[in-house]
């Protein structure tokens, strides 16, 4: 079936000034040549540590920040150059849901025009229709209509999300940009927000683009999963093949990392043991942006830079040393 | 009501006592021992019960992991403990903290500031704003080891040189350059381990650290747990870590206590809440944390329904009722009190009184 969304070559760079009068002083490549695509009805989660770029990709999807080089394309539609016309119909395409409730909902205006809102920008029905549209979303995401007349403040995160959820499918998008609206809320809260995302799924048969560092949360909700690492793909695989035999050596250090909910036998975590990852993501002049912390990089890695090649059914990986796998 | 409050009490002091009498009948084992802990807020709209009795018991050298969801009085805990309650609007209404035989609710001014610090140091959630911009890194260590610990360093000086040997134990590479930086030079990760170098400086007994690793990366996370870990091996630190992340708890803990709507609801080792949680809502957050295969196997995540009530209107009897799926009749009317069915484990929940 052919992708909801095409991106090819993307690039985006910032550039870094310094002292009183703004010298620059280098860029940051933010997003370096992304290739990617979502399909129809499936889920796409977007994983890397803050500053890998992946807020910055959504953002150039949503057409909210011009990207260097390259292109996305949504349902064939040319997002990058979008005009007017064009644009208002990407944007109603392609809606998004933000990672802090409380700060993403206007708390000087009530439920009922909060939800309503996009579809009075895109001009959609009468007042009267819009109301009804209100209330069908409302129990979409299951909250009750008495809620419209009341204000954000009286709400819990959970159905804060809730009422962001509805206010993105206002206008029924396609495509719904989720950076991380799961990790404000507590455990058992986060659960029911998850099972409402799978289930509006199933029913509006939307496709998500799911950014997150909780790789749990990830493989969970996740038909495929990309693993970014300082502006660059550097796995993208179906989710089970990725959980089961991560092949990028990154993709396997953030795995380990993630702290499992069952006791530990023995000593855990020592790999990662004062090393340091943390490291502003400035040029390297070639080859893997890794390698520094890579514990089987050789001398190819520091010449050449690697690309995102197949190595197995719907498994792509930019590492010299993967193995093809069957 | 006085008559019942005061059966509650005491029924939740045996079960807690019996806890380490079990496992090390020696009570020197016991660092911090906290007796019927009541903090309540005085607000305009009503009292709010943010500590409702606590009992709970920190052992020497170990590690106690405090979960639960936001609101239900992990931080208002901590900051009791400390005596760091704004008072008002709130107000520590009673019950003892018990820290190496003394209480610190009892001490005056110029006696808790001795022990804050000092003997209990703390770290919070976010490493960034908890720093002062306008100094550097080195200075504000400096000024922890000159406030306490004269005797170790009674010069300027003397203090750098500890600074500097702080920030080497905690990773920070080339101390002797990176003292003289301001916060905002460093990362998240690196102003988290500054953070435990000022809570180390003075050797404590016990530090809490409430979510210390909540705002940083899983990388990260996962170095700073591991350091924390080392460095109470070191210097035999007992650690209360306040968290919601059930997998911190997993990896690092060695006694685990649930807390909801300001009470421990349940109380045992990471091995027994991990492989046989008793309180309904230990059992729910268990089965609602996502997992690879589950998807794969088409489950729905298992979600308890509702949301934790505020603290404002609790429900009747059990907290927890309206949103359980063992509810029995009783819960709807009476609290429950705190049950211990086996040697090393206490919950609160009517379904263990046999226990």
């Amino acid at each position: 079936m052919k992708p909801i969304l095409e991106i090819h070559k993307l690039k985006k760079t910032f550039p870094i000034t310094s002292g009183v009068f703004r010298k620059s002083a280098g860029v940051v490549k933010a997003v370096d040549g992304v290739d990617l695509d979502i399909r129809p009805n499936e889920t796409l989660g977007l994983v890397g540590e803050s500053g890998c770029g992946k807020t910055t990709l959504s953002k150039m999807i949503l057409a909210l920040e011009k990207p260097d080089s390259g292109s996305i394309r949504f349902e064939g539609l040319d997002v990058v150059n979008a005009r007017r016309g064009s644009l208002s119909q990407v944007r109603r395409g392609i809606q998004v849901v933000f990672q802090d409730p409380f700060g993403s909902l206007n708390p000087r205006r009530k439920i009922g025009s909060i939800i309503e809102e996009p579809m009075i920008i895109h001009r959609e029905g009468s007042r009267v229709q819009r109301a009804k549209r209100v209330r069908e979303l409302l129990e979409m995401v299951g909250l009750n209509e008495d809620i419209l007349p009341r204000y954000p403040h009286e709400f819990s995160g959970g159905q804060r999300q809730r009422i962001c959820i509805a206010r993105a499918l206002a206008v029924n998008p396609r495509l719904l940009i989720c950076d991380e609206p799961v990790s404000a809320l507590d455990v058992s809260i986060q659960a029911q927000v998850i099972n409402l995302l799978v289930d509006l799924q199933k029913e509006l048969k939307l496709s998500y683009l799911f950014i997150s560092h909780n790789l749990s949360v990830v493989g969970y909700i996740s038909h495929r999963v990309a693993v970014m690492y300082k502006g660059r793909i550097v796995e993208l695989a179906d989710a089970s093949a990725l959980f089961e035999s991560p092949l990028h050596p990154y993709t396997g250090c953030l795995m380990d990392a993630v702290p499992e909910a069952r006791p530990r036998k023995g000593p855990v975590l020592r790999s990662l043991k004062r090393g340091g990852i943390e490291q502003v993501s400035t040029d390297l002049p070639s080859g893997c942006a890794y390698r520094a912390w890579c514990p089987r990089a050789e001398e190819i890695c520091e010449r050449e830079t690697p690309v995102l090649e197949k190595k197995g059914k719907d498994h792509f990986v930019a590492c010299h040393l993967a193995a093809p796998q069957d | 009501m006085v008559g019942t409050d005061l059966i509650d009490r005491q029924a939740n002091r045996q079960a807690v006592d019996g806890i380490r009498h079990t496992r090390k009948p020696d009570d020197r084992d016991v660092l911090v021992d906290i007796q019927d802990l009541c903090t309540y807020f005085y607000t305009p709209e009503g009292v709010v019960h943010a500590l409702g009795g606590v009992d709970l018991k920190i052992g020497r050298g170990r590690t106690l992991g405090l979960v639960g969801e936001s609101g239900c009085g992990k931080t208002v805990l901590a900051l009791t403990i400390l005596r760091l309650i704004p008072e008002p609007p709130g107000k520590i209404v009673r019950g003892r903290v018990l820290f190496e035989g003394t209480d610190l609710l009892s001490l005056d001014q110029a006696g808790i500031r001795e022990i804050r610090g000092n003997k209990i140091s703390m770290i919070f959630q976010e490493p960034m704003t908890s720093l002062n911009p306008v100094f550097t890194i080195g200075s504000q260590i400096e000024e922890v080891l000159m406030l306490h610990q004269s005797h170790r360093a009674p010069t300027r000086k003397q203090a750098r040189t500890l600074a500097v040997e702080l920030l080497d134990m905690v990773g920070i590479p080339y101390p002797h350059r990176r003292i003289d930086d301001y916060p905002h030079q460093l990362s998240g990760g690196m102003c988290q381990r500054v953070m435990i170098a000022m809570a180390l400086a003075c050797r404590p007994s016990l530090m809490i650290a409430d979510e210390p690793t909540t705002a940083l990366d899983v990388t990260t996370q996962a170095q700073i747990l591991a350091l924390m870990g080392e460095l109470k091996e070191e210097l035999n630190t007992s650690i209360l870590l306040v968290t919601h992340d059930l997998g911190v708890v997993a990896q690092s803990c060695e006694d685990v206590a649930v807390m909801y709507t300001g009470n421990v609801v349940e109380h045992a080792s990471v091995e027994d809440i991990f492989s046989r949680p008793l309180h309904p809502y230990t059992k729910g957050l268990m089965r609602s944390i996502p997992t690879v295969d589950a998807r794969r196997r088409g489950e729905r995540l298992h979600a308890i329904p509702g949301n934790v009530p505020t603290l404002r209107d609790m429900p009747k009897g059990c907290t927890f009722h309206n949103r359980c799926d063992e509810v029995m009749d009783v819960c709807r009317h009476e609290r429950p009190l705190m049950f211990r069915p086996h040697p090393d484990h206490c919950v609160r929940c009517w379904r263990y009184t046999n226990g």
